[in-house]
């Protein structure tokens, strides 16, 4: 450029007295700087002049096929700045003239060169070095400038310059004289002189040029509009242009002056005809056709197109292009660049895939709202008021209730049946066979993989080809050999395929034959199942000719396989060999050295063993043997396929045989049809286990199909569990059987009415039927041999074709129940891929619908993104080869995981902090968890394990009864679930539970408590404060404490003298007359006292025990006591848990036992007396109350007279009342009624017992009597809110039950009844006795709810003034005294019991019994020796077996009147024996309370030292595992 | 491994043209994350404001989680509900923000929106109550095309948020 630019400066200086020049050079100047500065497109500013050169050239032919040097991108961005398309036939200045100009251009530079050789020397200096000016865009100002310029410079140059100019002409000369060149090829020479030449004298040039330049310094586009231009002017000066430039240079050649205006000529326009101007168009413009191209063309030569896609490459959706396109696209690149790389292995232009999205990521302008997407729908929905019964659920729809499930069954078909004859069983195999040949032959796997075959084998060869590969050698390595591993699984594949297919169509032409043979012999026909057989004629040569390469490929493969093979065994031959030469050198080495060790040291031993094995010379393996090979193969091709030349067989199955009419039939067959026809099949539907909808019954057809046609909608309101169909069957008019349960899915909530498909759904069933006729039977052998041999036992079973959908509501939605919240998070998280939004999740599971949908959707299978999915369906389906065992669906999630799952559900702490947030009973009050894993001892979760592994197991060691383990495991179970239930409405809030608000007072109370505040003060008389209750949560141990407060005791057993046979007073019963006011303190031994009219007494004191702690009272004196002490224990709740809920369950009882203290002297002289008392205490127990602790809890207080449990036989003492103290010596004894005890217990502080679980649970009960029962209940409540009233109850299950079902007489057992016939009294007593032995589960305790009677049909409610059962009258018929529920307008609707009809009493095994009576007794003694530790526990055995003798006599008498002959009895055998001792009657249900009743009898306490023990057990077996337990427990002390 | 404890409250929502509000409010999270203890969801009581604009429930929110990764960090959905004077309930806004993931306090306010409805579906919502709710309540959060929904906005609710987070560095989750 700088060569250029001083060039012009020069002139510009040259010419300074020029002024239009020199401005027209200032100008040119600037904007020549102004361009490389701008550096705007240097080559664009080229083209102009590149064009206007174009039209002198244009005479001459386009030398297209010569061109081989076109550089279409440099084109392009050569065209940028113009923004033209490059379609060829996009406009006048379109690619083929710019191709044009480019070749044009290298002509000029080959030309060039060409002429600057031969006229190297003749050429004066400027010329040339504007001729070799490398850029084009200096050429272009060069012509641009030039003409004005150089014509003035001629004018006044010297002669240097027109000399120059003379030889010019000469060379122009010289070149016109050179051999012509062919027609249309400009020669070298004419192309130097269009550049040099013939510009200067144009006129239309000078006038043009000058403009063009002004405008070239203003704008570049003005520039590129112009270039339209030249063209035009060309094309019409083509011919003359020579000429005139001839001319001109001859009138430089005479030197004439030339005046401007010599420059100008006028012409008229310029025109040319349409038709010249096409025909110059022709020549200059290439048109591509647009035929299309022959592929051969396309492809290098001798290669077969290759497409990767049936290769089973993934090549994407090419973008749409018209044909035409592509062939016009085709045919030039073809043209322009034979290279061919623009052409794919298919001979199609290389493309990528469609990058078009087929949706819109913005927004349609005008969106429908019914393209709404599924999950976006929005629903009007009314502002309504809403009742929170359930959970409040965000996401899930609020609408209850009003589902729906349409049930379609449409017909059944028996696979087998009892009624089949022989040749239905055939028939029944042939169209299962035929089927899974349909199957097969719609699949075609064989097919598929000798295809798949064919294509691997040709990817390797192309593979192997190395021109073909562009690959590094090892990637292409690489991909052989996988190829290789894949072709091998493929020919296994096919292999086993073809053999099946075979195995299938040899199997139904021999069951075909099997029935030909059938028919033949019992010569009548029963279906009409025919076989045809078509054969399909093959070429027989080329047949043979695929077989045989099929063959040879297969050969070849395998020898390449069996020569790697051998490849790799040599050369782990060859190591081994290595190996074992080596170690046979070291050997031999060893050897020689052992041996001179041996010279050496001969005493030392043998040495080193030797290493544990010689290595075994290998052998070299074997080299395969081709022949045998090829015997393989060939053997393995006949068997698993088709000969060669042998006709394709197709067998088609028709229904076009005709049966036999019954004439013609043998006897035992019309029997057999008669049967079929007398035969009916209904269905039971079976919702949830219940029978909802039964079809009708339809006769079992000839054919053993069964048509119904019958849809059941049913309306549900719980989530369907299970779903079930029974299939019945009528013979005749005799009963109906249960053939089979058919199990049908419930389906997909995505399924819904005329969306589902109709599924076949088999059955079979187990029974067995013999027929007397023809009819095969079921599940019982038979055989098709006259031998008998080869049985077959076919089952009953058939195939249900059904569809089960949701239905949809009138406004179209379907009318599904709302999954949980769980399930919904689980499905918003997968909705996300595009396959389970339209399937739903359970499309996952199910491969067949996940393969439909793949198929419907037109999954592209070669696309990587789908690669899984499809890996997935094929797998699945074809179920062969690898099978995964996993789904992932969120495969990235694994990677990014911190920790595994496992780790996670390792963490101890976590463990723990989610068992307590479930409230599991071990860990609901864990208060503090720690905060390291390391810190959590595993024994904390030993106890929940446990539970969780026993759950199931039933544990007999504590129960020694297995039956009532059983039970106690059941009652453990129901308790589990009655706390879970409880749970979960503990979290339900009403609003009562979250404000208390405090009533306003009304004017009555507020004055009444103002009357008060002047109430006259009486210290005297001292009131009840209430106390604060306390909210159970914030306590902790030690808090709470039981308060017991012993008031007094009536009528307590007494001692009794002791009667002994040998009535010698001993010294150590000297007794004092008691003196009733003595003080307790007094330790005066008294005793039992033989004195004839005072009293025998006793020193009754309290003990209570509760969660064995123990606290007693101190002794009072005489049967009537008086203590008034306040006793404290402590209350400790279960796992420190002090909610309410786990204070409702505590289970503990408050154990009140009086006892006895009975003072011995054991003083052993009589002197010493004076000097020293030594007594010692022994303590006898009397009797207990029980009272459980839920009781206080539930009450508040309990305050009252209790009556004393005293067992029915004392030893040692009477219960009878002695009149002596009221009536002085009238010593009137009479039996006392029973004993007595005033009782004040209560917490502190009071706690506010728990609210009932309020929860309203499901009901099967009328909605009309349930509304009648709140009715009732709100009625009663209102006139007398402290009486509880009962209508409703909560069964097992958790069903609200009107609460009269569960009253029903049942029948008591036989054996009871038969027991005294002739005394209805006794049977009455005997059986309430019975059922008082029932054992019974003590729920919630409730004291005052006893105020409202239940009979079987009625309620009423207690409206009389007192609610204690004893001044309760109790005639219910009087409305004023009692409420009925049933009223008159509201009749009793004759509700049904929940009650067994009748209860079956089986009788009790004896000797059972007493097996459980010894183990029992054994254990109580364990657990008394137990109790004593630190003393030495005798037992006496003769007492023992003494009081085994009374107790039959005991449950005979039901305890009563027996005391005396005990006595007597005892005394007889036992005189020399002090004793104390009681027998314990109680039902039985589980050990643990007998032992506990054993030890608050506090028996073990006695550590006089030379007591004995006796202890006996009596279980009495009454009907249905009722068992009466009888446990005598005594002490002796041997009289000295 | 890593703990993550939310303990906070939901303070109240202003800028609600209905006045007596209340709540519905659930967490969402990714498989990966476990829920220790707490309640996921809930619903506040009903608060009329008697002064100012604002509605406060200040209702807790105590929950601890255990996650294996940080992939579908929780997030808070809430649905504004109105009384009106029949004690009928309808939608005021649905609500949308993810559980702040640096330890510490948090202010949050979460705007809300509600559907839009055709113009009938507005003009009964106008004059007889109710109106459109997503029938789906999960695209709230999940990212569908929303465009398509036509919403108004509704109110802002208040939340105050205070997040422990444990053990996240010793998987290289600076926090």
């Amino acid at each position: 450029m700088n060569p250029k630019e001083e060039k012009v400066k020069i002139i510009t200086e040259e010419f300074d007295e020029n002024d239009e020049d020199a401005g027209v050079g200032g100008q040119k100047k600037t904007s020549k700087m102004a361009r490389q500065k701008r550096k705007k497109p240097v080559c664009g500013a080229g083209d102009p002049e590149m064009v206007s050169e174009n039209p002198h050239l244009g005479n001459q032919p386009e030398p297209l096929q010569e061109d081989s040097d076109t550089r279409p991108l440099s084109m392009t961005t050569r065209r940028g700045p113009r923004s033209l398309p490059p379609i060829p036939s996009a406009s006048r200045t379109g690619f083929a003239e710019f191709s044009m100009r480019e070749r044009m251009r290298e002509k000029l530079q080959a030309a060039r060169s060409k002429a600057e050789s031969t006229l190297l020397q003749e050429i004066p200096t400027p010329r040339p070095r504007r001729l070799q000016s490398p850029g084009e865009k200096e050429l272009e100002t060069e012509f641009g400038a030039e003409p004005g310029e150089e014509a003035q410079k001629t004018q006044q140059e010297d002669d240097s310059q027109s000399r120059s100019r003379v030889k010019f002409r000469d060379s122009v000369r010289k070149i016109k004289t050179k051999p012509p060149v062919p027609p249309g090829f400009p020669s070298a020479e004419e192309a130097y002189n269009f550049f040099t030449f013939n510009f200067d004298p144009e006129p239309e040039e000078s006038e043009e040029k000058p403009k063009a330049k002004n405008r070239d310094g203003t704008t570049q586009e003005e520039e590129e509009g112009e270039e339209e231009e030249p063209p035009v002017q060309g094309i019409h000066k083509t011919d003359e242009q020579l000429l005139i430039s001839a001319t001109e240079a001859e009138a430089f050649l005479w030197g004439l002056d030339h005046a401007a205006a010599d420059f100008v000529a006028v012409r008229p326009a310029d025109y040319e005809s349409a038709h010249v101007r096409l025909q110059m168009e022709k020549e200059l413009l290439f048109v591509p056709s647009r035929l299309a191209v022959p592929t051969y063309k396309k492809l290098p030569e001798n290669v077969q197109p290759r497409y990767l896609e049936d290769e089973g490459l993934y090549i994407g959706t090419r973008p749409d292009v018209p044909r035409t396109c592509q062939n016009i696209m085709e045919n030039r690149l073809l043209t322009q660049e034979p290279g061919r790389r623009w052409f794919g292995d298919d001979g199609r232009i290389v493309a990528l895939p469609n990058p078009i999205k087929p949706f819109p990521s913005r927004p349609p302008v005008l969106t429908q709202e019914q393209d709404f997407r599924a999950e976006l729908e929005t629903l009007y929905k009314k502002a309504v008021k809403y009742v929170h019964r359930s959970q409040h659920m965000i996401g899930s729809g609020d609408s209850p209730g009003n589902f729906q499930l349409d049930i379609d069954i449409s017909g059944l078909i028996f696979t087998h049946h009892p009624c089949f004859s022989r040749e239905h069983v055939l028939a029944a195999k042939l169209a299962q066979l035929y089927d899974q040949y349909l199957a097969r032959h719609q699949r075609n796997k064989a097919k598929f993989l000798t295809d798949k075959l064919q294509a691997l084998r040709n990817a390797v060869q192309t593979g192997l080809n190395p021109e073909k590969t562009h690959k590094s050698l090892d990637t292409t390595q690489k991909t052989i050999n996988e190829y290789k591993s894949e072709i091998r699984q493929t020919r296994k594949l096919r292999d086993a395929e073809q053999e099946k297919d075979r195995m299938l169509l040899k199997t139904i032409i021999k069951v075909w034959k099997e029935m030909k043979s059938l028919r033949e012999f019992q010569r009548f026909t029963n279906t009409p199942l025919k076989l045809v057989l078509r054969k399909e004629k093959v070429d027989q040569k080329a047949d043979e000719e695929a077989y045989e390469a099929e063959i040879q490929a297969e050969i070849s493969e395998l020898l390449e396989e069996h020569m790697e093979e051998h490849e790799q065994k040599m050369e782990a031959y060859r190591a081994a060999y290595q190996q074992w030469k080596a170690w046979k050198k070291a050997q031999r080495a060893k050897k020689k050295k052992k041996k001179q060790a041996v010279e050496e040291h001969p005493e030392e031993e043998m040495g080193e063993p030797y290493p544990e094995e010689d290595p075994v010379k290998p052998v070299p393996p074997e080299p395969t043997d081709r022949a045998l090979m090829e015997h393989q193969v060939r053997e393995r091709a006949a068997r698993s396929r088709r000969r060669p030349g042998e006709p394709l067989l197709v067998p088609e199955l028709s229904l076009a045989g005709s049966v036999t009419p019954n004439e013609q039939c043998p006897r035992v067959e019309v029997l057999r049809r008669e049967d079929v026809k007398r035969r009916s099949i209904y269905l039971k539907v079976i919702f949830n286990d219940k029978e909802v909808s039964r079809t009708d019954s339809r006769p079992l057809g000839a054919d053993f199909r069964v048509h119904f046609g019958q849809i059941f909608n049913l309306q549900i309101f719980n989530w369907p569990e299970s779903l079930t169909l029974q299939v019945y069957e009528t013979v005749g008019h005799s009963g109906t059987t249960l053939l089979a349960q058919v199990f049908l899915p419930i389906p997909e909530t995505t399924i819904v009415t005329g969306r589902a498909p109709i599924e076949e759904v088999e059955f079979s069933s187990n029974q067995h039927v013999t027929l007397d006729h023809e009819g095969v039977g079921s599940g019982m052998p038979f055989s098709f041999e006259a031998d008998g041999s080869n049985q077959l036992i076919l089952m009953t079973s058939g195939k249900v074709s059904n569809s089960v959908a949701w239905a949809i509501g009138e406004n179209g939605i379907p009318l599904i129940p709302p999954l949980s919240q769980q399930n919904i998070g689980f499905r918003s998280a997968l909705k996300r891929a595009d396959a389970i939004s339209s399937i739903g999740t359970s499309g996952l599971t199910d491969l067949k619908k996940l393969a439909k949908w793949a198929a419907e959707s037109k999954l592209d299978p070669n696309d990587p993104n789908n690669a899984p999915l499809m890996q997935l369906i094929s797998v699945a389906t074809s179920g062969e080869s690898y099978v995964p065992d996993f789904f992932r669906l969120e495969q990235l999630q694994q990677e990014f995981n911190f920790v595994s799952d496992e780790e996670l559900n390792r963490s101890k702490r976590f463990r723990l902090l989610c068992l307590r947030s479930q409230e599991v009973p071990e860990f609901r009050n864990y208060k503090q968890i720690p905060a390291y894993d390391r810190e959590i001892m595993e024994k904390v979760f030993q106890d929940y394990e446990k539970r969780l592994r026993d759950r199931n197991v039933i544990e007999t060691k504590d129960h020694i009864d297995p039956h009532r383990a059983m039970v106690a495991k059941y009652l453990q179970q129901v308790r589990e679930s009655v706390i879970n239930r409880f749970l979960i409405a503990k979290h339900h809030f009403l609003l009562s539970d979250l404000i208390v608000e405090e009533e306003v007072p009304s004017i009555s109370i507020l004055g009444l408590s103002l009357f008060k505040l002047a109430e006259q003060k009486r210290p005297l008389r001292p009131r009840r404060k209430g106390r604060k209750k306390v909210a159970a949560q914030n306590l902790s141990d030690g808090d709470i404490k039981v308060l017991v407060n012993i008031i007094r005791a009536y009528d307590i057993p007494v001692r009794k003298p002791t009667a002994s046979k040998f009535q010698q007073p001993s010294r150590s019963s000297r007794t004092f007359s008691e003196k009733h006011a003595a003080s307790p303190t007094t330790h005066s031994p008294t005793h039992s006292a033989d004195y004839p009219l005072s009293q025998v007494l006793v020193r009754p004191f309290v003990e209570v025990s509760f969660q064995r702690t123990i606290c007693h009272t101190t002794t009072a004196e005489g049967p009537n006591p008086s203590w008034n002490e306040e006793l404290e224990l402590p209350f400790r709740a279960p796992n420190g848990d002090y909610s309410t809920s786990s204070l409702q369950s505590v289970k503990d009882d408050v154990f009140i036992n009086i006892f006895d203290e009975v003072l011995y002297d054991v003083l052993e002289d009589d002197r010493e007396r004076g000097s020293g008392i030594h007594t010692r205490i022994e303590r006898h127990w009397l009797g207990c109350v029980k009272i459980p602790f839920s009781t206080i809890y539930f009450q508040a207080k309990i305050d009252g007279t209790f009556k004393i449990d005293i067992p029915p036989v004392l030893l040692g003492y009477s219960k009878e009342r002695s009149m002596i103290i009221e009536r002085g010596f009238d010593s009137v004894r009479s039996l006392s009624e029973g004993s007595y005890i005033t009782l004040f217990i209560t917490m502190e502080p009071q706690l506010v017992p728990g609210e009932s679980v309020r929860e309203k649970f499901d009901s099967q009960e009328d909605e009309k009597l349930l509304q009648a029962t709140e009715k009732f209940q709100a009625e009663c409540a209102l006139k007398f809110p402290h009486r509880q009233c009962l209508t409703t109850v909560t069964d097992i299950s958790g069903k609200t039950v009107f609460i009269t079902r569960y009253l029903k007489p049942l029948n008591p057992p036989q054996e009871l009844l038969e027991a005294c016939p002739n005394n209805p009294q006794a049977t009455a007593e005997l059986v309430a006795r019975y059922v008082s032995l029932i054992p019974f589960l003590p729920d919630t305790v409730s004291f005052a709810g006893i105020c409202d009677l239940w009979s079987t049909s009625d309620i009423w409610f207690n409206i009389q003034r007192h609610d204690s059962p004893l001044r309760i009258n109790f005639d219910v018929t009087k409305p004023k005294l009692w409420k009925p529920f049933f009223s008159r307008s509201l009749l009793y609707p004759g509700l049904s019991s929940v009650q067994p009809e009748e209860l079956i009493y089986q009788r009790t095994d004896k000797a059972a019994a007493a097996e459980l009576q010894d183990r029992i007794e054994k254990i109580l003694k364990e657990k008394i020796m137990d109790w004593r530790p630190r003393h030495l526990t005798r037992w006496n055995r003769y007492c023992t077996s003494a009081l085994r003798h009374f107790l039959p006599l005991l449950e005979r008498s039901r305890g009563e009147d027996v005391e005396d002959d005990h006595r007597g009895e005892l005394l007889k055998q036992l005189g020399d024996y002090r004793f104390s001792g009681f027998p314990l009657h109680m039902p039985y249900s589980e050990l643990k309370p007998l032992i506990e009743a054993v030890y608050s009898t506090g028996v073990h306490n006695i550590d006089v030292p030379n007591v004995e023990f006796a202890l006996a057990v009596y279980i009495h077996p009454y009907p249905k595992n009722v068992l009466s337990v009888w446990i005598y427990v005594a002490s002796l002390i041997r009289n000295r | 491994m890593a703990e993550v404890h939310v303990i906070g409250q939901i303070m109240g929502a202003t800028g609600f043209s209905e006045s007596s509000l209340f709540c519905k409010w659930g967490i969402h999270t990714g498989a990966a994350w476990k829920l220790l203890s707490g309640v996921r969801e809930g619903q506040t009581q009903v608060d009329t404001p008697q002064v100012g604009d604002m509605a406060y429930w200040s209702h807790p929110i105590d929950l601890h989680f255990a996650t294996k990764g940080l992939q579908g960090w929780p997030r808070l959905h809430l649905q504004v509900w109105s009384q009106d004077s029949f004690g009928r309930c309808q939608l005021a806004g649905y609500g949308f923000c993810h559980v702040p993931s640096s330890p510490g306090t948090h202010q949050l306010d979460c705007p809300t929106w509600r559907p839009l409805g055709s113009w009938r579906e507005q003009l009964a919502r106008a004059f007889v109550g109710g109106g459109p709710q997503l029938l789906h309540g999960d695209a709230i959060y999940s990212g569908a095309d929303r465009y398509r929904l036509h919403t108004a906005a509704g109110g802002t609710v208040h939340l105050e948020l205070g997040l422990l987070l444990r053990h996240f560095d010793r998987y290289g989750v600076e926090c």
